[in-house]
């Protein structure tokens, strides 16, 4: 979490006055933010020190703008999010999904989960993870990006619309469409499955 | 009910018990990296833009040029042998007037 007795309101006017130090200092102390968004919508492909970088450039380029009407974190986080979702945009093409591209573990969770109404096993926890990231990938990047937050991180639809700053009813709109496809999504491989 | 939604949501709470454990403090050098970047990147915008404006301008204005040049050929071409039969008949009235 960030340091609580960090002098943001000080740091904000040193690098307004172009101080170098107090830049860096703002670096350190937004970068767990950051990197937690990053790594929760990290593109295929992209390093994540990478996209964090250009996170920061960003922010300093238009830090001019930033004028106190939401939580400087949130004006941030917006920032990474947008980054995050230009970059998923950029990959174009989503690959899609097919049973033969699962690895063992993967393929006999999604099996479990499919045939029997009992929760995934403990020990299945991480082939889960990585099976949900596959699915995650066929939605559209904003989609996504919801999804992940409200499923996985189980944020609420208003924390959702602080962090990214759509509107609660855009958000609910972009669940409910996420939703949808999911839900096509199992119906298919269930049928794939049978075949 | 093995519904989709039940699916998904078991999917997903077995992978919500999946801890990322690794640092989130910034990497060693990164802070002063992205700091000396940002301040070369706002320091010159100004020179960098008009450097930038100015060569593409140049380059446009030469096509328009070249372009015009291009359109208007048959006319100029008509233009130099016009003033050239203008030349000529200028001497020939030269020598009448002025025999000597």
């Amino acid at each position: 979490m960030p340091d609580e007795t960090f002098d943001l309101a000080g740091c904000l006017e040193r690098v307004h006055r172009r101080d170098q130090a107090a830049a860096r200092e703002l670096v350190e102390h937004l970068y767990p933010l950051v990197i937690r968004i990053v790594r929760a919508h990290l593109p295929r492909r992209v390093a994540e020190e990478d996209l964090s970088q250009e996170i920061f450039l960003k922010m300093f380029t238009r830090i001019e703008q930033y004028k106190g009407s939401v939580p400087f974190s949130h004006w941030v986080s917006r920032i990474a999010v947008t980054t995050c979702i230009d970059q998923l945009r950029a990959q174009k093409r989503r690959p899609e999904f097919r049973w033969a591209d699962l690895s063992e573990s993967e393929a006999g969770v999604l099996d479990s989960v499919l045939t029997n109404e009992r929760d995934v096993a403990p020990d299945d926890a991480l082939a889960a993870s990585e099976l949900v990231h596959k699915l995650l990938d066929q939605l559209k990047p904003e989609d996504q990006l919801v999804i992940q937050l409200l499923d996985l991180e189980q944020k609420s639809i208003a924390e959702i619309s602080e962090t990214t700053g759509w509107k609660q009813s855009l958000v609910k709109v972009r669940a409910f469409r996420a939703r949808r496809k999911l839900k096509k999504l199992f119906e298919e491989l269930k049928r794939m499955e049978k075949s | 009910m093995n519904t989709p939604d039940s699916q998904w949501q078991r999917l997903a709470a077995a992978a919500r018990q999946v801890r990322d454990e690794r640092d989130t403090a910034a990497p060693s050098g990164f802070a002063t990296r992205v700091a000396a970047h940002a301040f070369a990147r706002v320091e010159q915008p100004f020179s960098a833009l008009f450097a930038r404006f100015s060569w593409r301008a140049l380059g446009f204005a030469s096509l328009l040029a070249l372009v015009s040049v291009a359109a208007n050929y048959s006319s100029i071409s008509a233009l130099v042998s016009s003033s050239d039969d203008d030349s000529a008949s200028s001497e020939i009235v030269n020598e009448i007037v002025n025999p000597s």
